[in-house]
């Protein structure tokens, strides 16, 4: 099938299922993209100066596009896009410019139903465009947040880990640590405790190269309180690696799970919420669950899912709740999309 | 002249001695101008060569664009600068002066902050408490990004920075910064400490060869 076709068949079964048309603007303002994304994400979008001194980039990705418009109550809730992003890569050969067709819904008032529904619309796509068996990959970032906060660790930890989670390089060097370091540098330690009663005389209002003695003190009284062991690093780190080798068909999830949980010791029932994964039952589609899986992009908060055709990937998505805060809504918005890869077809 | 050889080296404190010592040290004399701020020099009974004094940054960006065949540099200010220009230089030899590290540094009263990972925390408080992002001082935006990156610290802010980097957390114009720093006294007397695992780079002076260059540089070394 040509590009064109492809593309057509695709879009009409986006509209079939009840997407509209947005068009996201291509230039964006750089600041939104490196406020969210960090000051490294700057080396990959492709920007320019404007008048009003403003840096300006070609829009790098079509979902953070989509969600600006959005914000700005320009478009429906309920959206689908088709167009070109422009991103700078390391990689060798690889384009500027990536042809996007993807779908979102922005506000999700029944998360479950939204997952489904972008789940279910991608894979009526691939299965109209490809001929090749269509498989599909699943995993979902809230039951690693879920194992997480029932662990016995500072919290600190657990946010680190959590916060973490979608860089699987510095996510080991993470959980190295966790495994041998102590947090407190027992050398200055007492030099720092004797400070810290000394600063506690002082105005604790007084700013100290933008933070409050007070917000020091705070923080460093709750890292001298909330110490770890050696031993139980050792243990959790062993935990969270048996966690991270679940990889299982959808049938057999739930009993993989339960048995996680008995060979591990933890609480009954940990992993309570996960009925979107469970839902794609009614997709009489193998589906195959991984927990090592999306970490590759940082906005996803739930549910997250590949589509492959044969071994070739050609669609992805999930849920990403925060994004559209870290965008400047004033909350989070419950959001889900997903894009398909033209490139792959 | 086909056959010349151009070498830059530092125009300027303890490093412009030492660049000089370390020639006469391996039997190539320096002969510097008569006029106390002429830029040029040459080496004893070596007719082929040319010394130009240039600031030690310039130096790398002049062997890169070929004006200058060798010359002797930082380490520090080699990585610091473009990917393009890098590939057009080596590394002929380290030297045994200008040894100092790049650091992170943070206020001596941050006693919070001991580590990356402790910064990597506050940056996240900072962010998520007054949606600003920490802002790191320096002269070296290119080698702390990518520091910073590795040790997972994300939400920060590069302030460029052209001198007395050291002043810019008491000032508001940062909350921490990277710079050099040789003994750790400049630090220390500007309320300032390095992390103890905020080491960016070892640096030393280096003496760089222009690369794809046919000159002759056998009369050298």
């Amino acid at each position: 099938m040509k590009l064109k076709k492809l593309s057509e068949t695709i879009i009409k079964t986006f509209k079939s299922n009840g997407f509209v048309l947005t068009e996201p603007d291509v230039l964006l303002d750089s600041e939104y993209i490196i406020e969210r994304s960090g000051e490294k994400f700057r080396s990959t979008i492709l920007t320019y100066e404007s008048e009003d001194g403003k840096t300006m980039c070609l829009r790098p990705d079509l979902t953070v596009a989509s969600c600006l418009k959005f914000l700005q109550k320009k478009i429906s809730s309920k959206i689908y896009y088709s167009g070109q992003a422009y991103r700078r890569s390391s990689k060798k050969k690889s384009n500027f410019i990536n042809d996007q067709l993807g779908i979102e819904i922005f506000g999700s008032k029944n998360q479950i139903q939204d997952d489904f529904k972008v789940i279910k619309t991608i894979l009526g796509c691939a299965k109209k465009i490809k001929s090749k068996k269509i498989k599909i990959k699943v995993g979902d970032i809230s039951l690693f947040k879920s194992l997480i906060n029932t662990l016995d660790m500072p919290e600190r930890w657990k946010l680190r880990l959590i916060r973490h989670f979608w860089r699987p390089t510095y996510f080991e060097e993470l959980l190295k640590r966790l495994e041998k370091n102590a947090d407190i540098d027992s050398v200055t330690f007492d030099i720092d405790k004797k400070k810290f009663y000394e600063m506690k005389k002082i105005d604790q209002n007084k700013v100290i190269a933008g933070r409050t003695v007070s917000e020091i003190l705070k923080r460093f009284d709750r890292k001298i309180k909330d110490p770890r062991s050696f031993s139980d690093g050792k243990k959790i780190v062993k935990i969270i690696r048996s966690f991270l080798k679940i990889k299982c068909k959808l049938s057999k999830l739930e009993d993989k799970l339960l048995d996680f949980e008995k060979k591990n010791n933890l609480k009954n029932n940990i992993f309570k919420n996960y009925e979107s994964i469970q839902s794609l039952k009614k997709l009489k589609q193998e589906v195959n669950f991984i927990t090592n899986f999306g970490r590759d992009v940082e906005y996803y908060t739930g549910i997250v899912f590949v589509v492959f055709s044969g071994n070739k990937e050609i669609a992805r998505g999930g849920r990403y709740n925060s994004l559209l805060k870290s965008l400047g809504a004033r909350k989070d918005i419950p959001a889900v999309g997903a894009a398909i890869n033209l490139k792959n077809i | 002249m086909k056959d010349l050889i151009t070498i830059g080296l530092p125009s300027k404190g303890r490093l412009k001695d030492k660049a000089i010592s370390f020639f006469n040290n391996s039997g190539l004399k320096i002969i510097q101008s008569e006029k106390e701020r002429n830029y040029f020099g040459t080496i004893e009974n070596k007719p082929n060569t040319k010394i130009i004094f240039l600031h030690a940054k310039e130096i790398i960006q002049r062997i890169g664009d070929g004006t200058l065949d060798a010359g002797v540099s930082g380490l520090d200010l080699f990585n610091e600068s473009e990917k393009n220009l890098r590939k057009k230089i080596i590394i002929k030899r380290k030297l045994d002066f200008g040894s100092a590290n790049l650091v992170v540094a943070v206020p001596n009263d941050w006693i919070d902050v001991q580590t990356i990972a402790d910064l990597e925390e506050v940056s996240f408080d900072l962010k998520s408490k007054r949606n600003s992002r920490l802002r790191v001082a320096t002269k070296y935006p290119n080698l702390t990004n990518d520091f910073l990156i590795s040790k997972g610290v994300t939400q920060y802010k590069i302030i460029p920075s052209l001198g007395s980097t050291e002043t810019y957390p008491f000032i508001g114009s940062s909350e921490i910064i990277t710079d050099i720093s040789s003994t750790g006294k400049t630090l220390a007397d500007n309320n300032l400490r390095a992390l103890k695992d905020g080491l960016i780079l070892n640096s030393t002076a280096c003496l760089f060869y222009a690369k794809n260059n046919d000159k002759n540089f056998k009369v050298l070394f």
